[in-house]
């Protein structure tokens, strides 16, 4: 191989490097197939490069056989050098384009951040497009604990297929969004929508529709996140995940700290049931904002995998609702909850405690026309403990799968206390063992299976399996 | 209580206005290369080198990593810097490895240091929500780690909530990374690296 065929082919590197670079050079024919993405180009790219520099090696191998060519000339050096110069070079532009080196140049403001991993941002503003999804088929035990007829058909749902949605402005602001489609389609919902205007780590904004910072679940609801086919029975009835309500606040990390705290339309006291809080949940949908909310959120993290915190919400639900003599009802209500979360190896335990605190109960009672064991608890209590082993963690070599076995116990009562004329529904007094196998193939999907064992304190519970499937991206 | 309740969300707003509306006093920067070798080798040289990886070399190091290789060139940016006599030792070799998180990448330096152990990992960039970025305490687990079996997730690195895909591409880069060192590294009898 002369070395002349080496320019002829660092020429067709050029060229290859031209045409990928600049597809608008290309007559508009060519132009009609989809443009190259970038990794695309940088795998030719290297490929180009790969395949060039063996080629000079190879030369130069064989100009070093005295068998086989001539003594090597000045020049002839000199050619090899500059050939391989050149190959270096298009090997350090493919760098600084897998590095994008362009979007991370710095400010060079005096008042600069130091560089340091809490203070990256996204390089580029622009769209940007998410989601997630499950599935669930619920299987119900024919009879009840008392022997009762179960009555519940089993059933399948698409339960939710989400897309999360935003959009960064600068460095400075962003909006983002979940868009939410429940069972099949037939429910749509905005499960948050919010602008942020990040200023620093330890302080920074956000308002529009947010999800109350409460719990383990309400934000980090994704499949693959949490275990158990459904979520813990609490965090829907005391903590009333997915609760998502219109507001705005502040949230940031100051050392081994983080918070969120904001102010938001508070609850509808009217959709309060002896089942719990759920119903109270105005969503954003046209919020009757007459009562305020406060809810914030401390957690500590000191080491990695340890999490302990607690949240706080405090507010008036009364949305002007009056009762039977005309009295505008407050319905001041008091959540709160601490939670702790420890991860080490393939164990992770997690724990919550929480408790609810309403006014008014009894004339809320009498405004909804509730009576006897239909009453709305004045104080709602419930806990839970979880525990889950990736067994797969194991293994030297898991290949990214995991597969955990977990368990889960919890209690709580919606009506731990009821108003003075009002009783208790021993329904309401719930007790559940989940049992279940977790399985991920990749990280981003999930196969959850589990037994739950309901019992409560009228013997009714109802025993079910779970089968659910859900995914993230 | 409604009233109070009130009066204080006007408060609150007000003084969320007066915040957002004020001019910050500093402006972001983000971690450009050459920042984060200089934090990595304050007062030092760093040579940047570019490796060809052969064939056997990226199979040795996938068997080692334990994940495919998809670099075919590699830059490693080895630090000289002074001993205690002013010598000019080697200190250790910047990496600088682009993967995706969820959707979107993540630039990361990892800083290997000559016994073959990370000595260092900065974000350079980050295009995933800043909510995905683990705690520092995260990224610190990593601090003198070999290649190993137990250089894992749920083994000596802990996972953490709601940066699990970060946690998971974050920990495949480094055993990467470290894969590609101790290749490159070997004897020459062992490895083909061209420079």
């Amino acid at each position: 191989m002369h070395a002349r065929s080496i320019r002829r082919r660092l020429l067709a590197a050029l060229t290859t490097v031209a045409l990928l670079g600049g597809p608008s050079l290309l007559p508009v024919g060519a132009q009609e197939t989809a443009p190259p993405s970038d990794a695309d180009r940088i795998d030719r790219l290297e490929s180009v490069v790969e395949e060039l520099r063996a080629e000079l090696e190879a030369l130069r191998a064989d100009q070093a056989t005295p068998a086989t060519t001539p003594p090597a000339s000045d020049t002839r050096d000199a050619a090899f050098d500059e050939l391989a110069r050149r190959i270096d070079l298009l090997a350090s532009e493919i760098e600084d384009l897998r590095l994008d080196e362009e979007t991370v140049v710095a400010d060079q403001s005096e008042h600069g951040y130091g560089p340091a991993a809490s203070k990256v941002y996204r390089s580029q503003p622009g769209i940007s497009l998410g989601g997630y999804g499950e599935f669930l088929f619920e299987s119900f035990s024919s009879s009840r604990d008392d022997g009762s007829p179960g009555g519940t058909k089993d059933a399948s749902d698409t339960l939710r297929a989400i897309v999360y949605f935003g959009y960064k402005f600068d460095d400075n602001w962003l909006f983002n969004s979940e868009i939410e489609f429940e069972h099949g389609g037939s429910e749509v919902a905005i499960e948050f929508a919010y602008l942020d205007r990040l200023w620093k780590p330890g302080l920074n904004f956000r308002g529009g529709h947010l999800l109350l910072p409460m719990g383990f679940v309400n934000e980090l609801h994704e499949p693959p996140v949490f275990l158990g086919a459904k979520r813990p029975q609490i965090e829907r009835v005391i903590l009333p995940s997915t609760w998502h309500e219109n507001g705005f606040g502040i949230f940031g990390e100051v050392g081994d700290l983080s918070y969120r705290s904001y102010v938001v339309n508070g609850m509808e006291g009217a959709g309060f049931s002896s089942g719990g809080l759920r119903g109270g949940r105005q969503k954003g949908n046209r919020a009757i904002s007459e009562d305020l909310a406060w809810v914030s959120r401390l957690d500590y993290s000191p080491a990695p995998g340890l999490l302990v915190g607690g949240s706080l919400y405090l507010g008036d639900s009364g949305q002007g609702l009056e009762s039977p003599t005309g009295e505008i009802l407050g319905v001041g209500t008091t959540i709160y909850d601490l939670h702790a979360e420890w991860k080490w190896r393939g164990l992770e335990l997690r724990g919550l405690v929480t408790h609810a605190e309403l006014d008014d109960v009894a004339e809320l009672n009498r405004a909804l026309g509730k009576i006897g064991s239909a009453s709305i608890g004045e104080e709602l209590d419930g806990w839970y403990l979880q525990a889950g082993y990736d067994v797969l963690s194991l293994l030297d070599r898991s290949a990214g799968r995991q597969l955990t076995p977990y368990f889960r116990w919890e209690q709580f009562d919606t009506q731990s206390a009821v108003p003075t004329g009002f009783s208790r529904n021993p329904a309401q007094d719930q007790e559940i063992f989940t049992l279940g196998l977790d399985y991920k193939p990749i990280a981003p999907i999930v196969i959850k299976m589990d037994y739950q064992d309901y019992d409560n304190g009228a013997g009714t519970g109802l025993d079910q399996f779970n089968l659910a499937v859900g995914y993230i991206f | 209580m409604r009233e109070t309740a009130q009066s204080q969300a006007r408060t609150v707003v007000v003084l969320l206005l007066l915040l957002a509306t004020a001019r910050s006093g500093s402006s972001e920067v983000r971690l450009t290369t050459d920042e984060a070798l200089a934090l990595a080798f304050p007062g030092c040289s760093v040579e940047r080198e570019i490796v060809y990886l052969t064939d056997e070399q990226r199979e040795a190091a996938r068997d080692l990593a334990g994940a495919e290789i998809e670099v075919r060139v590699l830059h490693p940016h080895v630090a000289h810097c002074p001993d205690e006599d002013g010598e000019l030792a080697v200190a250790g070799t910047a990496y600088f490895d682009v993967h995706r998180v969820r959707t979107l990448s993540e630039t990361l330096m990892i800083v290997v240091s000559p016994e073959g152990t990370v000595q260092r990992i900065e974000i350079l960039r980050f295009d995933e929500p800043p909510d995905y970025i683990p705690r520092q305490p995260w990224y610190d687990q990593f601090d003198q780690q070999k290649l190993d079996s137990d250089l894992q997730l749920k083994r000596e690195i802990r996972p953490v909530t709601g940066a699990t895909l970060t946690a998971q591409v974050t920990t495949a880069a480094v055993r990467r990374i470290l894969a590609l060192h101790q290749i490159l590294s070997a004897p020459p009898a062992t490895t083909d690296a061209q420079r």
